[in-house]
């Protein structure tokens, strides 16, 4: 699948003004996100890497895909989860209903269990490619993908895949749909305290505490379209010609822009 | 007549390359102005006008610099120049007197220098100096303005004195024409309450004028403005590069 997306910043003051017009432009009423984003950077397996021996059953071919696959380059993914507000700070009841969700093997079950169950927490992965370089139309193009994980605790399941944790942020916004386009109109909250655990937070602080990556409080603007298949340049031209569209149409309130490409470059160095 | 001296040649054949010169801008603006679609921009336009008069100098300095030579030359044919094919060239060099067509153009191109020269130049008079302009004239001019500067201002991001060029270029070096001193910043309530009812205009302006109705273009928004803009200090490109990576700027 393949993301085009534009961007823009938006200035906290012009908030308010903004959901209104986009609520206005998309008939539809903001739909409230929050998401626990948790950043993971795939790392190199020591002995891994140059383990090619025994490979006699391997095609040729397979062989080279392989050594592609544990050579190439490594990226950050991400992996989301969506949140509601009451599970901030929130002391929800211990149910014991997660060993039920536990069934999936190799997770260990806590029962000090959190106020807010991470145990049942859904998460998904979604990986998103460097955007494509050198493209002429005017649009962040990148590819992606995602994959629903197993609900409760991913870092186990993401250190096997050879993925550790780095960091993890919520993201506060607002969704709205306009045909075939996403706009998303969100920000960055930081958990209180900054200091960085090296596993994602069982239990989450009161919303009120947590704080503003962006002191002013500004937004962040992004409107996406999916594309479905990457290589079809007819549905990739439509899809950037109704984000132009869509620029126009908000030209006298936001100006929205493909964003710098390194900003978004997801591979791990 | 004797023959020509060497130095009456030079001098004709200098005359003949400025009038070619002439020509040729001539030509090559006639020639943008009917094959360009769309018309060329108003700068090329303008610097193609500006070769043409200093052509125009030029031909013009020329031919009043060698006066006495250019009025005392005649022409006539040399006995071996063939009369009869070349006929209408020859009919064209031997006349005396200007083509009619021509005639108009001089006795228009004087008109209107006699007339510049009688009326007096300076602003003292603005009777005759400037006329004023028709009924017409202003009221195109009122139809023309208001959403012209609105457009104008809808480009920019409104919440302030000074425009980010100016701010950029330093605000001490604008040009206001105003007695009173403009503060850079926003945050004085003391200066919304010293000219609030200016203010008020001012925001009026911004958002007063609209497209008429009825034309095609869906244009919902007024130009974003606001009593208290506060600019993110993160850049965008910071933010999303944290939401990338985690790496903190």
């Amino acid at each position: 699948m393949h993301e085009q997306s534009l961007f823009a910043s938006v200035p906290v003051h012009q908030h308010h003004e903004l959901l209104q017009q986009l609520a206005g432009l998309t008939a539809m009423q903001p739909r409230h996100c929050l998401e626990r984003r948790l950043i993971f950077k795939a790392y190199r397996k020591p002995g891994m890497a140059g383990r090619i021996g025994a490979s006699q059953d391997l095609q040729q071919g397979d062989l080279q895909r392989l050594n592609k696959m544990l050579n190439g380059n490594m990226y950050y993914t991400q992996v989301v989860g969506p949140v509601s507000e009451s599970d901030f700070g929130s002391t929800a009841p211990v149910d014991q209903d997660t060993q039920m969700a536990g069934m999936d093997d190799s997770k260990p079950y806590d029962p000090s269990s959190p106020s807010y169950d991470y145990e049942r927490q859904p998460w998904k992965l979604e990986f998103r490619d460097i955007p494509e370089a050198g493209t002429r139309s005017a649009v962040t193009s990148r590819l992606m993908s995602s994959a629903t994980l197993p609900r409760g605790d991913v870092v186990e399941a993401m250190n096997a895949w050879g993925y550790h944790f780095i960091t993890e942020y919520v993201v506060e916004g607002d969704m709205f749909v306009l045909n075939d386009i996403a706009i998303f109109l969100h920000r960055v909250l930081h958990y209180p305290g900054g200091d960085e655990s090296n596993l994602p937070r069982r239990q989450l602080p009161a919303l009120k505490d947590m704080a503003l990556f962006e002191k002013s409080g500004s937004y962040v603007l992004q409107a996406f379209t999916i594309v479905q298949d990457g290589s079809n340049q007819e549905t990739m031209k439509t899809a950037s010609q109704h984000l132009f569209g869509l620029r126009e149409q908000l030209k006298s309130a936001v100006l929205l822009e493909q964003a710098d490409r390194l900003s978004l470059d997801t591979r791990a160095k | 007549m004797s023959n020509l001296t060497q130095e009456q040649i030079k001098v004709l054949e200098q005359s003949r390359q400025r009038l070619v010169q002439l020509t040729r801008s001539l030509g090559s603006l006639i020639a943008s102005l009917n094959q360009s679609d769309p018309l060329p921009p108003w700068t090329s336009l303008q610097s193609q006008a500006s070769i043409i008069s200093n052509n125009l100098i030029s031909v013009s300095d020329q031919l009043s610099d060698q006066r006495d030579l250019l009025s005392n030359l005649v022409a006539y044919p040399g006995p071996e120049y063939p009369g009869r094919t070349q006929a209408n060239t020859l009919e064209q060099l031997l006349r005396t007197k200007l083509d009619p067509r021509v005639e108009d153009w001089v006795a228009r191109g004087r008109a209107a220098g006699t007339e510049s020269a009688t009326t007096p130049s300076n602003f003292s008079d603005p009777d005759t100096a400037h006329k004023p302009l028709t009924d017409a004239q202003l009221a195109e001019l009122w139809e023309w303005a208001p959403l012209e500067a609105n457009q104008e201002a809808r480009r920019r991001n409104w919440g302030g004195n000074f425009t980010l060029e100016e701010r950029e270029a330093g605000i001490e070096n604008v040009v206001t024409g105003l007695r009173r001193q403009l503060e850079d910043d926003d945050d004085g309530e003391e200066e919304s309450e010293g000219e609030g009812e200016e203010g008020d205009g001012e925001e009026m302006d911004v958002v007063g004028v609209h497209r008429k109705p009825g034309a095609a273009e869906f244009e919902y928004n007024i130009a974003p403005h606001h009593p208290h803009p506060v600019q993110p200090f993160v850049p965008l490109d910071l933010i999303l590069r944290y939401m990338t990576t985690g790496r903190m700027p």
